[in-house]
């Protein structure tokens, strides 16, 4: 039993170290157009809308965060076998990793707003370097707090993969997380403010993204302050449940039955996908396609 | 039937590079036997000149199959790449001295099998999607047991199983801090795999330069073995992996500089803190 209420405390702590860490990586990937919306941010110039968004695209998050993570995660191991304190490794380990991404965030705005010399799109500097550090103190977060959480499952809930495959895995999954579950805030709320709600993105409107603030010209800080707001914690909230669902089935009821686990893990998604489903249906019937005024206001 | 788009042309053929490549590499792993010669792991950065070579190869062979309009596929490329390249890699390692060639060899035959389920079963119908693919899995496959036998110093397997743990002064081998026992393998698995595609993936546009692509190719793997370099003090003698560290911070700071310069010629402008320029006539 003792053993139980352990297991317990150890998954609300690593619950909550996804918390932060899912919502880090939602402002992070945002402020850097990175997953879905950079396809339009990525098109504007194109379209002939110059914008001073910031455009580094790594793959998509979860690979990119399988790296920023697995990455992490190998240094701290290598840090912890050469008999350095477990939480200096991770953070020396987190903070390498965030070098690592900070170059390829720097490389990969400077090689596609090169490429994009043909319509006019220049690149800026000072974006570069004001927003990159930005996105790197996010990662740094959503590394370390991963990182963190998977030095706690192996060595408090025995988990027997070594740190950088576990390391690979939660990444991965955190990635995914902030992908599906963040980036429409920013995509479909923020960049297409310029489209009337619910009118989705009609071809002619591709590329037309918002540009400009109500002061001034928008930036990708701007992107990250709203992203703060709803998507990052949206983000949190989903990979914590994950995580907490996860650990949280095999510490209560392995005691009981080697199958229970699996059974309770089914169990909850069936609960989730009914949930789910209620909320999709009842979105439907209150907000509905979107549809001409019917009569004009005054 | 996709359309072929044509990206950046001109440069050095695409032939050119891939014989350099392979060639290059091949040599270089091989230059890494030489610590089982001097029976010191002085010369375990020359795995990681190979996979620098590789990946350099591998970009420009993802350009030229990603041309034929596969925007997103371009990371799913990487993946692949490396995927196919490190079972080819560790069966390669069991073979002792023949290991470069025989994980060439098998990588070629898991890229084939891959490149002709991709034509004939998912009916992609690339004309260049045997060949490449054959290629990206030698490039996966190189870039793995290159990065690997920087690590740990050796390209043969029982080194990549074996690591030393010291408890109480004492020094005992064990399989759970090893390259493979730890999973630091998994961590070069995604080195490589996103080192590969982000080149060609941050350089797509009607703008791309075949030399500035292949100078960020050449960046990221030097920032790839930088980071191996680190994660190698755990399995190396410290003199050796200080040489290998020096060698790629000094190969990433000139390719980065480059690449800097590069983009810098290839701009339409290079602003510091001004407004947005809106094209003339308006958007």
């Amino acid at each position: 039993m003792e053993e139980i209420i352990f297991g317990i405390g150890i998954t609300a702590l690593a619950g909550a170290l996804a918390t932060v860490a899912g919502a880090a990586e939602d402002v992070e990937s945002d402020i850097g157009s990175q997953g879905d919306p950079n396809s339009q941010v990525q098109l504007a110039p194109q379209m002939g809308y110059i914008h001073r968004i910031f455009n580094k695209a790594i793959a998509g998050e979860p690979p990119a965060y399988g790296l920023w993570v697995a990455l992490g995660a190998g240094l701290a191991w290598a840090f912890m076998a050469m008999q350095i304190n477990p939480i200096l490794a991770i953070v020396l380990g987190s903070a390498l990793a965030v070098f690592v991404q900070g170059v390829y965030a720097t490389t990969a705005y400077l090689g596609r707003t090169a490429s994009l010399a043909k319509f006019g799109q220049p690149v800026y500097i000072d974006i570069l370097k004001s927003m990159t550090t930005v996105t790197m103190a996010h990662a740094f977060v959503a590394i370390f707090a991963t990182v963190a959480m998977c030095h706690l499952i192996i060595s408090a809930l025995g988990h027997p993969f070594p740190l950088p495959l576990l390391g690979l895995v939660w990444g991965i999954a955190l990635g995914a997380a902030g992908s599906a579950t963040g980036n429409p805030f920013y995509g479909k709320e923020r960049q297409y403010q310029e489209q009337k709600f619910g009118a989705g993105v009609p071809i002619s409107a591709s590329g037309n993204i918002v540009r400009y603030a109500e002061a001034g010209q928008r930036n990708s800080l701007d992107n990250g302050f709203f992203s703060a707001k709803l998507g990052g914690p949206a983000s949190g909230i989903c990979f914590g449940l994950i995580v907490f669902f996860e650990l949280w089935r095999t510490v209560v009821f392995e005691e009981f039955n080697i199958w229970g686990p699996i059974i309770v893990g089914v169990f909850v998604i069936l609960v989730f996908a009914i949930i789910d489903r209620y909320i999709e249906v009842w979105a439907r019937k209150n907000f509905g396609p979107y549809t001409a005024p019917e009569e004009a206001s005054s | 039937m996709s359309v072929k788009i044509e990206v950046g042309a001109g440069g050095i053929p695409h032939n050119q590079i891939l014989i350099y490549g392979l060639v290059g590499s091949v040599i270089l792993i091989y230059l890494t036997y030489l610590n089982t010669y001097m029976q010191a792991p002085y010369f375990a950065f020359f795995g990681g000149l190979a996979a620098v070579v590789a990946l350099i190869w591998g970009t420009d062979t993802i350009k030229h199959l990603c041309s034929y309009g596969l925007g997103t596929g371009v990371p799913s490329a990487g993946m692949i790449a490396l995927g196919s390249g490190v079972i080819a890699a560790l069966f390669g390692a069991t073979t002792g001295i023949f290991a470069p060639i025989v994980t060439v060899i098998i990588a070629a035959i898991i890229g084939a099998v891959a490149g002709l389920m991709a034509n004939a079963v998912v009916r992609m119908d690339i004309p260049v999607m045997v060949v490449s693919l054959i290629e990206l899995a030698i490039v996966g496959a190189i870039t793995v047991l290159g990065l690997a036998a920087m690590a740990c110093g050796t390209f043969e397997f029982l080194g990549m199983i074996t690591g030393q743990i010291s408890i109480l002064g004492f020094t005992i081998t064990s399989y759970e801090t090893s390259l493979i026992g730890g999973s630091i393998i998994a961590v070069i698995f995604m080195l490589g795999a996103i080192a590969i595609q982000h080149s060609f993936n941050a350089c797509l546009g009607p703008g791309e330069q075949q030399d500035r692509t292949l100078m960020l190719a050449a960046e990221c793997g030097f920032l790839s073995m930088i980071v191996v370099a680190i994660m190698s003090f755990a399995f190396i003698d410290r003199y050796a992996a200080i040489i290998t560290l020096v060698i790629s911070i000094i190969g990433w700071l000139y390719t980065y500089a480059k690449y800097i310069e590069l983009s810098k010629r290839d701009a339409y402008a290079w602003l510091d803190a001004q407004p947005i320029l809106e094209p003339k006539g308006g958007a």
